[in-house]
């Protein structure tokens, strides 16, 4: 049984973007006739209104831009204390996460974290869930 | 790009419309509840339309008028047009809906279309009673918004949203808590001289700071209340807004401009503090109303949470971007400071009115007659809506008897 999270808001593209990450990947849609990257999964690149797209791989690699600490809780499945992160990927788009291996005190603006996995499972099914922690390298 | 909009269109405007009457529920009372013991959240003893229609009559009466001289109807987000029309006998030649600036404006254009000439806003919300919630499991909705998109990573609420924002203004600039503390003190201090203001106990700065987290680094005091209430305003064509009951309370400068792209990833949030937004309101509402923000002798903006002040004085120009820290600090932001925010005590401390109370509040403000409460000598004064970059303002001057 995977880990219970709170439920995915769900429509034709997330589904796509969802379930390449049953592969552990992550694929961000990348606009055919412009090259612009986007997020959330949608039907149009708001650059150029085209609807052809592919899914393309990321570098999986971005910085930290704010951050905020729960300390009330809201789900039960995220009990308080918890972090969220948004991150500005090398892509372009910024992404709502949550940091692993890091403690809260030890993040800073501008630091780069890179792409791990962890699990999910919502009435939608299983999934993986995108998180940040310390590169690697 | 070229300004997409027209100065010697919106320039006549001013002064056109008028705002002659204003009404609201009983904040404090009602939050006490009869036995004077708070009400809990869930405990339901209105509904949105009871409130909406306590808020209307006042209005009426407040302007001196009948509801039969109504002939345009806008509605705030929680009631139907359809039904609040029937409830109160109204066939509107006009009708919409929205927030309480964009209300305003819209109004303002209907008016000068020709369309009607004497039309009430309306707000009602049993918010308190019916327990509604703005973050955790229980949020729904239509499409993506910005908060539950990202629930599967634990994230959520309107208050978490300016956590992060708040977080970013503090990486950047060196803000502290202490700076934000002094917002909700400030406006706490206003609302102890209303007697409407739900909250009424004196807050210190160490009160701020000893008070508990929720999404860190802001605190409870840093978050707006949650009640139950009802604003109704009505706005009438200039030439037929003298000879009332009140003076008439002139809408000077309008302007909106909207900042969406890339929304729910929080770029125009966090990358920008909405300031583009705020600048293209400025440009049209200032050279509008012939003023600067020199000249503004009292200002209210959205505050949902303390942040949104930070936000609206740096973008409007009343400090230096990234300055609103120090800029709230020493009084500046009070009552007798150089420019009094939020004097009704605001959405942290008198009543969570989304918009909708500091309208009123405005108003009295330049009718004057206050006491303690009034700003001396205001005769301009602003609302800034700063709504997750849906950016609006009006700016109101005190009219001809």
């Amino acid at each position: 049984m995977a880990t219970a999270r709170p439920i995915r808001s769900m429509d034709p593209y997330a589904e796509q973007f969802w379930a390449y990450t049953q592969k552990n990947e992550f694929r961000l849609q990348q606009c055919t006739d412009c090259s612009k990257f986007r997020w959330p999964p949608g039907p149009t690149c708001d650059q150029c209104l085209s609807d052809a797209f592919e899914w393309a791989a990321i570098a999986g690699q971005g910085k930290v831009l704010s951050w905020t600490t729960f300390r009330r809780g809201y789900f039960q499945e995220y009990p308080a204390p918890h972090t969220v992160i948004v991150l500005e990927l090398d892509e372009g788009p910024l992404f709502v996460s949550y940091p692993v291996d890091v403690e809260l005190a030890d993040l800073r603006e501008g630091m780069v974290l890179a792409l791990r996995w962890t699990d999910g499972e919502d009435r939608f099914g299983a999934y993986n869930l995108p998180v940040f922690g310390r590169s690697p390298a | 790009m070229a300004e997409s909009f027209d100065r010697k269109r919106l320039a006549p405007l001013k002064d056109t419309v008028a705002i002659v009457g204003v009404g609201e529920t009983d904040y404090a009372a009602d939050y006490r509840g009869a036995g004077g013991r708070a009400v809990g959240k869930g405990e339901a003893r209105y509904d949105s339309y009871t409130l909406a229609s306590r808020a209307l009559k006042r209005a009426l009466d407040d302007a001196g008028l009948k509801k039969d001289e109504i002939d345009g109807l806008c509605t705030g987000p929680t009631l139907s047009g359809e039904r609040a029309s029937e409830l109160w006998g109204l066939n509107p030649r006009w009708s919409g809906s929205g927030d309480a600036a964009q209300c305003i404006i819209e109004a303002t254009m209907a008016i000068n279309c020709g369309l009607c000439t004497t039309v009430a806003l309306v707000y009602g919300n049993a918010q308190r009673s019916m327990d509604t919630a703005y973050g955790g499991a229980r949020v729904t909705g239509g499409g993506i918004t910005s908060y539950f998109y990202y629930a599967p990573w634990g994230m959520t609420s309107q208050g978490a949203l300016y956590a992060l924002f708040f977080q970013r203004h503090k990486l950047l600039y060196g803000t502290t808590d202490e700076q934000l503390g002094a917002i909700a003190v400030a406006f706490r201090k206003h609302a102890c001289l209303n007697p409407n203001a739900v909250m009424q106990k004196p807050l210190t700065i160490e009160d701020y700071m000893k008070a508990p987290y929720v999404a860190e680094p802001l605190r409870l005091f840093d978050y707006c209340l949650i009640n139950d209430g009802g604003v109704a305003i009505i706005v009438r064509r200039a030439d037929m807004a003298k000879g009332l009951k009140q003076p008439p309370v002139m809408v000077s400068g309008i302007g909106w401009s909207e900042e969406n792209v890339d929304a729910t990833q929080l770029r125009p949030r966090l990358k920008d503090f909405y300031h583009t937004a705020h600048r293209g309101v400025a440009a049209q509402v200032y050279p509008m109303a012939g003023v600067t923000p020199k000249d503004v002798d009292v200002f209210a903006t959205y505050d949902s949470f303390s942040v949104h002040l930070l936000a609206s004085l740096e973008g409007f120009g009343f400090c230096k971007e990234g300055e609103g820290g120090p800029f709230v600090q020493n009084g500046r932001i009070e009552i007798g400071g150089q420019i009094p925010c939020n004097t009704s005590g605001g959405m942290l401390s008198e009543s969570y009115m989304q918009s909708w109370n500091h309208q009123p509040e405005l108003v009295r403000q330049l009718r004057g007659g206050l006491g303690a409460r009034q700003v001396q000598g205001a005769e301009v004064a602003q609302y800034v809506h700063d709504v997750a970059g849906k950016c609006k303002s009006i700016i109101y001057t005190k009219g001809a008897e």
